[in-house]
């Protein structure tokens, strides 16, 4: 599609749909096959930690899939990604206690308190861009978790919401093993929902706005409309996102939303690699998986008791440096590495060496 | 009156904090979300000097102010000057992340817990009386600290050569570049002087109300001062901090405490909704971005 | 004059790694001459200034052939404070002055290599003495000064920083014959007076000829043409193609075709 594909070479289409399809080589539908009998089979041979984790990662996907979308190809940055799971799962929680909301209506609750949100965080990007858009996004975030926090104190729920376990149909998701193929069902789901907004013309449209706005104005692309529509949509996701958290915690308390898990989606496309969807899952992945990696290297170290007790500070310093790390060295992030791994296998003995400017 | 007094107090503290969010954005157009986290890091710098000259209170001070400045220039030398040129946000987050590894680090070496500088360098603060308000001793300083700083940054910037060249190299790079002036060399100055400002807050904080990991926050509330007085100016940022901590102070007081943590970020929104670039700032600066 | 001050040696300067602007060219600046670089848009004049003075870079380009000697020593690819501090000063085509500080501001911000204050006085005053009309305007703010002011204003800064090669990008674009008059008599007594020699990039062969010692003749990013003054001004496609002077009779619609005969850079 819109990435450099070495193996796609030789293969010539002659209809629309072949165009259109989504795996265009054999090699592509092969591999696909093989990883979805692995996805599927996972949940059956890992232990239930693993099993959390990779439940975890899929979570994470949703959020990242959806701030990919806003800020790798719309090009509006957003630091107030957390302000926006709070909001899904704090919606979530409190339909949940004041009312016994089921499942099938908090679900689209937090979908609609995402769109509305969404058009109230996208409306300073009509006038702000870059880093005073960001600003405005956090001074937004700050603002739903001081509403998420007053209705804490003011109903009493100081140390949390708790959730029942939510029921489809008179089936109750409880099991671990059914919302690991839930959350997988909705982290594809969400997969294609960008795959396919991105093939179309509102992802051409979020592809012109990002590069030259004025130019993309000109040429008769409503500036206003996708920008509010990649916040609106992007919005109502990542609320989708709360809400699953909100259930699959069985817990919600406005401590868990804070600045750093905004921080931590913006990583996660940063390291996963701006403006490519593989990228928004590898840095999801990544940055899910990071703590658990650094807490067992710790426990390998011979002085575990001074920093077992300090294990949140050390997240946090190891979490900085390879921020730092990916930021200063590595700037196309996970993907970039992988193409580039791709290329010198298969390339070789030839060398691709891009073009300079990397996208700016 | 005790209500003017905590004003005048609070917006001494947000301003302190917000000359050096504008120093380095005037000076690079980097905006340094780290800034609260290198002030948390000047408190627990004087912990460490206050062991170090135990008794020699003024001496622990002088060092801790001075280990700034280092600790500024060497996060310019060895971090930021590999971001010079790259995209406006990489660098920023960089910051960001910055500011998590220097939180991390802080609880690594010090712990968690309430430090007390104060005691530990011996000094007392007592609450003086003006009029029928009371103001603690440090915050007092504070207040003056800030007016000390704002003068010497004022005339520094209007008559000093590198306080020319550093507003040239903010106006126009290249330019300045091709005049013989060293970007980098520019760019190293205005870290250590935000780093050195922002630590001086930090200190006179601690010492008047304790040290805890959550310093940065003050860092990030006084953020919207600076952008609320406009980014580039110095002006503004006195300005800003003044409107910010009243409609903190006053709100607090009127309708409701919680609002403490929320206000400036209301006030932030407020004037990117109705002038976007600040009250001082250039309007220019937007499209820049 | 035994050593000449800059030479340009066969450099070629390639942009992105793709783009050659600058090809084969070899040029010579004496001390104490005035050297025209003439040629139109994308000839590559440009290119060359930014290559001397060390400005490549921001536009990801190098020079990746031959070599740029100053003063006997190599500076090609240096970075642009070291050349500037070996006493090579750029007076850019945009942005010439700092547009929010004053003229006295403007002048006090360049670097002057190896000068004490009092030294820096005296070179203000000499400054001033070349361009009294910045003397008037000493408090006014740059952005508000008029194309000719800004002309002189950035050469006045642009000497403060005490060069012995002073590179102009453009001296006359934009501004009024009366004014660029004045500007190059004052060049010529700067060059007297301050010992410095100059590298003028001008699309205008008419003001360049007037000043120019010597001077080269750019098209494509290669040199076509180079002399002296007189040799050039004598020169018929030179006379034809940049002064504007096609020969005495006047020629008709129907012989356009053979109007446009094709230039022979030869003899």
């Amino acid at each position: 599609m819109f990435r450099p594909m070495p193996r796609a070479s030789g293969y010539f289409h002659t209809g629309y749909a072949q165009d259109l399809a989504l795996l265009q080589t054999r090699a592509e539908r092969i591999s696909l096959v093989i990883f979805t009998v692995v996805l599927v089979a996972l949940p059956f041979i890992v232990s239930p930690f693993l099993l959390d984790l990779a439940c975890q990662v899929f979570l994470a996907s949703i959020g990242a899939l959806s701030l990919m979308l806003l800020t790798g190809y719309a090009g509006q940055i957003s630091l107030g990604h957390a302000g926006l799971i709070a909001a899904g799962a704090f919606t979530t929680g409190i339909l949940a206690r004041e009312i016994h909301a089921p499942f099938w209506l908090t679900l689209p609750a937090s979908a609609l308190t995402g769109i509305v949100l969404g058009l109230i965080f996208g409306l300073p990007s009509l006038r702000l861009r870059g880093l005073y858009l960001a600003v405005s996004t956090l001074a937004l975030h700050f603002i739903v978790i001081y509403l998420g926090g007053e209705y804490e104190t003011k109903r009493g729920f100081s140390t949390g919401i708790i959730i029942d376990p939510p029921t489809v149909g008179g089936f109750r998701l409880s099991d671990g093993r059914a919302w690991y193929f839930v959350l997988l069902g909705f982290a594809v789901a969400s997969l294609l929902v960008c795959i396919n907004l991105l093939r179309s013309r509102s992802g051409r449209a979020w592809r012109a706005l990002n590069a030259r706005e004025t130019v993309a104005e000109a040429l008769g692309i409503s500036v206003v409309g996708y920008k509010l529509l990649a916040f609106v949509i992007s919005s109502s996701m990542t609320s989708v996102a709360g809400c699953l958290f909100a259930y699959y915690r069985g817990f919600v308390s406005i401590e868990a939303f804070d600045l750093f898990l905004s921080i931590q989606y913006v990583a996660m496309i940063i390291i996963g690699g701006m403006g490519s969807l593989l990228g928004a899952l590898l840095g999801a992945a990544f940055v899910t998986v990071f703590p658990y990696v650094i807490e067992s290297l710790i426990k390998q170290l011979p002085n575990v008791q001074k920093l077992a007790g300090d294990i949140f500070a050390v997240n946090y310093a190891s979490f900085g440096v390879v921020m730092i790390l990916f930021l200063v060295l590595e700037p196309l992030g996970l993907v970039g590495i992988w193409h580039r791994l791709q290329n010198y296998f298969l390339l070789w003995p030839f060398k691709q060496r891009p073009l300079a400017s990397a996208r700016k | 009156m005790q209500l003017f007094v905590n004003i005048i107090v609070l917006a001494s503290i947000y301003a302190l904090i917000a000359c050096g969010y504008v120093m380095i954005y005037r000076v690079s157009r980097v905006l340094n979300l780290a800034h609260g986290e290198l002030m948390m890091l000047g408190a627990y710098l004087l912990l460490a000097t206050a062991s170090l000259f135990s008794g020699h209170a003024a001496m622990a001070l002088g060092a801790a102010v001075a280990l700034s400045l280092v600790v500024g220039l060497l996060v310019y030398v060895f971090l930021m000057r590999k971001m010079t040129g790259e995209m406006v946000l990489a660098a920023i987050l960089t910051t960001v992340a910055l500011g998590i590894l220097i939180r991390g680090l802080v609880v690594l070496l010090w712990s968690a817990q309430q430090q007390y500088p104060a005691q530990a360098l011996g000094v007392p603060n007592p609450s003086l009386v003006i009029g029928n308000a009371r103001i603690s001793l440090w915050s007092a300083v504070l207040v003056l600290t800030n007016a000390a700083v704002y003068g010497g940054l004022f005339v520094f910037l209007r008559f000093g050569r590198w306080g020319i060249r550093m507003r040239a190299a903010g106006q126009n790079p290249l330019l300045a570049a091709q005049r013989g002036i060293k970007l980098h060399s520019v760019y190293a100055l205005a870290w250590s002087l935000s780093t050195l400002t922002g630590a001086l807050a930090g200190i006179l904080m601690a010492l008047d109300s304790g040290l805890t990991t959550s310093l940065p926050v003050i860092g990030l509330k006084a953020f919207p001062a600076a952008l609320v007085g406009g980014l580039d100016s110095l002006a503004g940022a006195l300005v800003g901090a003044l409107i910010v901590a009243a409609a903190e102070v006053l709100l607090i007081y009127y309708v409701d405490p919680l609002l403490s943590d929320v206000v400036p970020f209301l006030v932030l929104i407020a004037m990117l909704i109705v002038r976007p670039w600040g009250l001082f700032g250039t309007r220019e600066e937007l499209d820049r971005v | 004059m035994s050593e000449p001050l800059l030479q340009v040696d066969k450099i070629e300067v390639v942009y992105k790694r793709v783009i050659t602007a600058v090809q084969g060219v070899t040029l010579t600046v004496a001390k104490r001459r005035i050297v025209a670089l003439l040629g139109t848009n994308g000839a590559g004049k440009t290119t060359m200034l930014r290559a001397i003075s060390g400005f490549l870079g921001i536009d990801d380009a190098r020079v990746t052939e031959g070599t740029i000697s100053f003063e006997g020593s190599r500076i090609e690819n240096l970075p642009p404070h070291d050349i500037t501090g070996r006493g090579v000063a750029l007076v850019p085509e945009r942005e010439k002055v700092f547009p929010n500080l004053t003229v006295a501001e403007n002048l006090s911000v360049s670097v002057a290599r190896a000068a004490t204050g009092a030294e820096r006085r005296h070179d203000e005053d000499r400054i001033y003495y070349f361009f009294p009309r910045l003397a008037e305007l000493r408090q006014r703010v740059g952005g508000l000064l008029s194309g000719g002011e800004r002309q002189m204003m950035a050469i006045a800064a642009a000497l403060m920083c005490r060069p012995t090669l002073l590179l102009i990008d453009e001296l006359s674009l934009g501004l009024a014959p009366v004014v660029v008059e004045d500007l190059t008599r004052r060049l010529m007594t700067v060059r007297d007076e301050m010992g410095i020699a100059i590298l003028l990039v001008e699309q205008s062969a008419a003001v360049a000829l007037e000043i120019a010692d010597y001077a080269y003749v750019m098209e494509n990013g290669r040199v076509v043409l180079d002399g002296d003054r007189e040799r050039l001004k004598s020169h018929q496609d030179v006379q034809e193609f940049y002064l504007g002077q096609a020969g005495g009779e006047r020629r008709s619609y129907r012989d356009v075709k053979q109007y446009r005969r094709s230039r022979r850079w030869y003899g």
